[in-house]
């Protein structure tokens, strides 16, 4: 491809850390986010949803309810036109065959977890809709339940859907492990068990919907993907082109408003008033709720060779999917793929099961799949290294995969692998040791590596399409349907659009997340966006920068190539220059487009057998290697970081500013995974439902985390870059497991890492 | 939140008129940090609110080592914490108010509110119970002092009527020898509610423990006071030997739920360790 802009040296735009165009509104307060919104006549609603996690329902009376003044409308299972949810794949356009997943909008004749939706309420005013929810009749018979994947998997257990409780199944085998276990030098046998984790974003669920002049039911909702207008319509039974979707800047999605959250209720219960309608889940609701992260036990046999490399995995995950289906197949093909980790290992054994329970739904959580695996893969590696006397950064170094190798599915690895750089850079970047400050306390460091996927299956057939266009005084609007979940990436856009087509970025205009208005860009989800928006504008932008060079060449005489775009100037290489708005007049004129539509389509593949390997999963991956360190009070087992250093190959950071923000908080997210949140469910209950009981760390429990951005100039992303939305969540569970062995000997195998465990592993309790 | 009638009295006698006969659909709003986030999920459900912030007197805060301190029950979290006086004589007390919440929390939550929430958790209640604090009490029959000892009944539960209204808390001179610590264990730093508290006061004559007083919080339905570890130590030298041995008795007096913040054991192991740290610091600030 001969195009200057790839093959220029100096980006001019990628590459700086620009203030991004929506950080001033948010610093301020000014950004509307979705519950900011209000119309006139707006009603209130309220969700009235199941104390028990398993039960009939034997009686459903709304008519107290609804009589009571104020009140507009309540709504049951039976009010609704179509009352089944497609759960699968959010925002897909391509068949997903046996992973067809569905869900009722509101419980039927039974509820399969605590906090299932059963009717909706309208009223005049929040006070009144809950009050009305309590005036809601409804007698359940309590079912036995199944309260762990074990117990769903057992014989006789309670069958939570009509079908069997074992929902997924994948295996992978390459290899002999038997052989190569029995021929290893050293064997390694761990069991892990990971916790059930909510999203915990600052802005919980929450919408407006209204009927527009046009008829057009409007919703205008806190979302990571609008394209759900065609799941509320389906709901609605209206066409497709009766929903629109209009996605706000969002506080916060990782993946828990990527499946379909307050949209359908809003539109069904604006559908049935005719009036505006606003829906916000209280914390508690949100808490309670919402599909979360997958608890997983996952059993490892590791053989190593005397070089400390690995010569087998032997690999059994069993993943909890909670009451309803969800992303969770898909979520387990992610652990299935990346179960190995990021090394050369000939023989691998993976199998891997979700079971459906009467617990808390589970799906898509930033990371999908591909980290709870990191704390079971990156524990044996370290516990290999220490039974063979090598150091962390070797024993990676050793394994770490390599461009060509193939993965344990099949797939080769396209891209430079940055793995050995990564882990002596975080490594180093912890600076020397601290030492410790009191008897009592022991202090080490851990180091764990992790890959996630970026972009969807191949056999998804992803594409995003943009709209970028010229205003006749030279300033440049783009839109994309891209929803903005926080991490810069409308912002990044423009800067992909103003390098391209030489416009300084303040005279860009942004138009993302809208269903109606904007071009569909697919989910912000899969740590894709970049990726797939990112390459639909910067397509766009070069074939609407074709376009215009035409024009140019024609009017200053010579050829296109010849020609560059900066500055809002058309320029030549013997310094003379065209102004945009000339150029955009001469458009007119001649009849030359000053906008244009353009469609990325990834690379596409066929589905792939698992089981024999036969090849490609994911578009490519982002690697990476985190180190830690820990002081531990080896009296009460209280865990504190001290230091924390975070390094990625993003391939080319389009905002440097924007990649640290990112890899910071996706770290300090990790490391709440790994110290301390929980969402404790006994008997299906949740015990913890605000954020008194549901604890994630607040700025004085991390250090400040050293991001390392490493730019290896490879990756499938505009300008060579990788995704980096889900990798940095990945390793600090491991990496502070890592640091708490080497401090005090104890090896740590549940999440997350309480003191009373920690206290337990250094047999301080009986 | 649902509505609610709001009374903002000026004066104690104001306040009791406002309370006089309501029961329990009346609720007293100090700092609000407890009050508000339960009347928000609908723990408690009431008809109005007494607000005493127009109440100066609650917020009175004097007195010194000699003489004892009078400390008004709307008396902030953050003062206890930054007040040089306060902190230099009763260190108990202003760690215990800077470990509540965050700093906006503690600049408003109060140490009168800490005590009349009676969670079994609560910061301020050990170093009360380690001072011998008496809690004032006003009601139609003017005013009672209650010692802390016996100033809880249970979970949420303490010995003010309906119609009462907490106004200070008298702390005793603790003597020229004297020091305190307290000290909690927290999955986090800050914004959370103890595992378990422990408060130690300690005063010393001639190398020798006078008086001694261990108070424990989050592991028994009220905050309690190990009697049998402060009886081991009173008139024994405080050598690391005699502490450890406290700290023994100290779980004793525990008796602790397994929930999830801790399991029972967890909980009685901290006990020790928490008392022989705390009397290892009150041991040191009663020599300095």
């Amino acid at each position: 491809m001969t195009d200057a802009v790839a093959t220029r040296d100096a980006l001019r735009i990628v590459g700086q850390p620009v203030v991004r165009h929506d950080a001033r509104d948010k610093v301020v307060a000014a950004t509307a986010y979705a519950a900011d919104w209000a119309l006139p006549g707006m009603l209130h609603a309220a969700v009235l949803r199941s104390p028990y996690p398993s039960a009939r329902i034997v009686r459903l009376e709304t008519k107290r309810a609804t009589a009571m003044a104020g009140v507009a409308v309540v709504l049951t299972a039976k009010d609704v036109p179509r009352n089944t949810l497609a759960t699968d794949v959010p925002g897909q356009t391509t068949a997903v065959g046996p992973l067809r997943a569905t869900l009722h909008v509101l419980a039927e004749d039974r509820v399969r977890h605590q906090g299932e939706p059963v009717a909706l309420v309208a009223a005049e005013t929040l006070e009144l809709a809950r009050d009305a929810v309590e005036a809601i009749e409804v007698e359940y018979e309590v079912t036995p339940g199944v309260f762990t994947p074990e117990a769903a998997l057992a014989p006789g257990a309670p069958p939570v859907h009509g079908t069997g409780n074992l929902l997924a199944q994948w295996r992978i085998a390459r290899g002999d492990v038997a052989k190569a276990l029995a021929g290893a030098n050293v064997v390694v046998e761990g069991e892990y068990t990971t916790q059930l984790v909510d999203a915990a974003y600052l802005e919980p669920e929450s919408g407006v919907a209204w009927i527009d002049s046009d008829g057009v039911i409007t919703i205008r909702l806190s979302t990571q993907v609008i394209e759900h207008f065609r799941d509320v319509a389906e709901v609605l039974q209206v066409p497709q082109n009766r929903v629109r979707v209009i996605g706000t800047y969002l506080g916060g999605g990782f993946g828990g408003k990527e499946d379909v959250t307050v949209e359908a209720y809003l539109g069904l219960l604006t559908l049935k008033t005719g009036r505006p309608v606003k829906m916000v889940w209280t914390r508690q609701e949100s808490l309670l709720s919402r599909a979360k992260r997958h608890p997983y036990r996952l059993r490892y046999r590791t053989g190593a060779n005397a070089h400390g490399e690995i010569v087998a995995q032997q690999i059994e995950l069993l993943a909890d999917a909670g009451a309803y289906a969800y992303l969770s197949a898909l979520v387990l093909l992610y652990s299935t793929v990346t179960a190995a980790g990021p090394y050369r290992v000939p023989a691998v054994e993976v199998d891997a099961r979700v079971a459906y329970t009467n617990n808390p739904p589970t799906s898509a959580m930033r990371g999908f799949g591909a980290m709870q695996t990191v704390f079971a893969y990156e524990s044996q590696l370290d516990r290999v290294a220490r039974a063979l006397g090598m150091d962390p950064v070797a024993v990676r170094r050793v394994n770490a995969l390599r461009r060509g190798d193939t993965l344990p599915v099949g797939q080769v690895i396209e891209t430079h692998v940055a793995i050995p750089e990564l882990c002596e850079r975080a490594w180093a970047a912890l600076g020397p040791p601290t030492a410790a400050r009191a008897p009592h306390i022991k202090v080490g460091r851990g180091l764990a590596c992790n890959f996630q996927p970026y972009g969807r299956i191949v056999w998804l057939h992803d594409w995003a399409s943009a709209w970028v266009g010229f205003e006749m005084d030279g300033s440049l609007v783009i839109r994309c349907g891209c929803p903005d979940v926080g991490g810069g990436q409308a912002s990044s856009l423009c800067q992909i659009a103003a390098e391209v087509l030489g416009v300084t970025l303040t005279r860009i205009s942004v138009h993302v997340s809208d269903s109606a208005l904007t071009p569909l860009a697919g989910t912000t989800t899969a740590s894709r966006q970049l990726y797939m928006s990112g390459n639909a504008v910067l397509k766009t932008a070069r074939e609407l920068r074709a376009g215009l060079l035409g024009v140019a060449a024609a009017m200053l005489g010579g050829d296109a190539d010849d020609l560059d775009m900066d500055e809002d100037r058309v320029v030549t290489r013997d310094g003379r220059t065209l102004a945009i708005a000339g150029l955009l007049a001469e458009c007119a004129r001649v009849g030359v487009p000053r906008s244009h539509l353009g469609v990325y389509h990834a690379p596409a593949g066929e589905p792939v057998d698992l089981a024999t390997g036969s090849g490609k999963v994911f578009p490519d991956y982002t690697f990476g290697a985190h180190a830690a360190e820990v002081e531990v009070d080896t009296e009460t087992g209280l865990v504190r970081v001290l230091g924390y250093a975070a390094a990625h190959d993003v391939g080319r950071a389009i905002n440097p500013q924007s990649v640290e923000g990112q890899i910071q908080g996706g770290a300090v997210q990790g490391l709440g995974y790994g110290l301390m949140e929980e969402v404790v469910v006994e008997n299906g209950i949740n015990l913890t439902t605000s954020f008194a009981t549901y604890l994630i760390p607040t700025a004085a429990d991390v250090p400040d985390v050293r991001a390392v951005v490493v730019e290896s100039g490879e990756g499938l992303g505009p300008f060579n870059a990788r995704g980096i939305g889900e990798p940095p969540i990945g390793p600090p569970a491991a990496a502070i497991a890592n640091a708490i062995e080497a401090a005090t000997g104890a090896r740590i195998t549940r999440l997350p890492i309480t003191a009373e465990r920690v206290a337990r592993a250094l047999g301080l309790l009986d | 939140m649902r509505r609610f009638e709001l009374v903002t009295p000026g004066s104690v006698d104001d306040c009791l008129s406002a309370l006089k006969g309501r029961g329990v659909e009346v609720k007293v709003l100090a700092g609000g940090t407890d009050l508000i986030a339960q009347l928000k999920v609908g723990m408690l459900k009431v008809a109005a609110v007494v607000d005493l912030s127009g109440v100066a007197e609650l917020r009175v805060l004097e007195g010194d080592a000699r003489r004892g301190f009078r400390i008004g029950a709307a008396v902030t979290a953050r003062t206890l914490e930054r007040d040089a006086k306060l902190r230099a004589a009763l260190p108990s007390l202003s760690e215990s108010g800077a470990l509540v919440g965050s700093i906006q929390i503690r600049n408003l939550a109060t140490l009168g509110g800490n005590i009349c929430n009676a969670a079994p958790s609560a910061d301020m209640a050990p170093p009360l119970l380690a001072l011998d604090a008496e809690a004032v009490i006003a009601g139609a029959g003017g005013r009672r002092r209650v010692p802390m000892a016996s100033f809880f009944k249970g979970v949420r539960q303490t010995v003010l009527g309906p119609d009462e209204l907490l106004v200070e808390f008298a702390v005793p001179a603790t003597g020229p020898k004297s020091g305190g610590a307290y000290l909690r264990h927290t999955p986090r730093r800050e914004l959370d509610i103890a595992v378990v508290g422990v408060a130690s006061q300690v005063s010393l004559a001639d190398g020798v423990c006078t008086k001694v007083r261990i108070a424990l919080a989050a592991v028994a339905p009220v905050p309690v006071r190990a009697t049998a570890a402060e009886q081991a130590l009173e008139g024994q030298p405080l050598t690391s030997q005699a502490i450890a041995r406290a700290a023994d008795l100290a779980v004793e007096a525990a008796r602790p739920i397994s929930d999830q913040r801790g399991s029972a054991e967890f909980r009685r192991h901290l006990v020790r360790i928490l008392t022989r740290r705390t009397l290892t610091i009150a041991l040191e600030r009663a020599t300095a």
